[in-house]
């Protein structure tokens, strides 16, 4: 299995978050069904749904293409992932009506509300989810495919 | 090259390369082989299971940001 390394590797990296989209889509459905919260769930689904996959296997091409020069851990490059994935995940939310800022923290989805002093740790928090993810999902799928 | 340096560099190679002996292995391989490929995988530092906890711990104190996350992943 030696040709179309970066096909693999792509399929590898939208694994994760492709396995986590329906999950997260029932949960909001059944959410929004018994609750009736006014989620605007199209919305909401842009960025994981399209997004993150997309980046997440991009960064798995990335991850083939440097790692003989720098021969970095896959766990510390998923890491950086959520340093560039979330500002564009809270940007695109912030231009979709997702995400609302308020005098004292954030309002996801017009429900969820998180103050200003939880936003910093929610940086590392993400950083060591991903860290957790990348090295034992996507590394596993890594080494399934015969890319690392 | 006269049949003295022939003789010269059968010499010298002799020397350099190590003799083959006994090629046969010593003994079987294949089990020590069925050994290594029935082996558990390595379990997980501390290090990992320390950062699954805090992330536990954090879900737990800060259960608003379940979702934040899901929406990153």
């Amino acid at each position: 299995m030696n040709t179309h390394p970066y096909v693999r590797a792509y399929l590898a990296g939208i694994f994760a978050p492709t396995l986590v989209l329906p999950l997260i889509l029932v949960g909001f459905i059944v959410v929004r069904l018994v609750l009736a919260a006014p989620f605007p769930i199209e919305r909401f689904l842009v960025f994981p749904m399209a997004l993150v996959p997309t980046l997440f296997g991009l960064w798995n091409m990335l991850y083939l293409a440097s790692h003989e020069r720098l021969h970095q851990s896959i766990g510390v490059h998923g890491m950086v992932l959520p340093i560039l994935g979330a500002p564009l995940g809270a940007l695109l939310a912030s231009c979709l009506g997702v995400l609302e800022f308020g005098a004292h923290g954030v309002t996801y989805f017009q429900y969820v509300h998180v103050p200003y002093v939880v936003l910093p740790l929610l940086v590392p928090a993400a950083m060591a989810a991903y860290y957790l993810v990348w090295k034992y999902v996507v590394g596993f799928l890594n080494r399934t495919l015969g890319i690392a | 090259m006269n049949a003295h340096d022939e003789d010269r560099m059968k010499q010298l190679l002799k020397q350099a390369i190590r003799p083959a002996g006994d090629a046969e292995p010593e003994g079987d391989l294949w089990p020590a082989m069925l050994q290594r490929l029935d082996a558990q995988p390595a379990a997980p530092p501390w290090f990992d299971w320390a950062l699954a906890c805090g992330l536990a711990v954090f879900a737990v104190i800060f259960p608003a940001a379940i979702p934040v996350f899901l929406y990153y992943l």
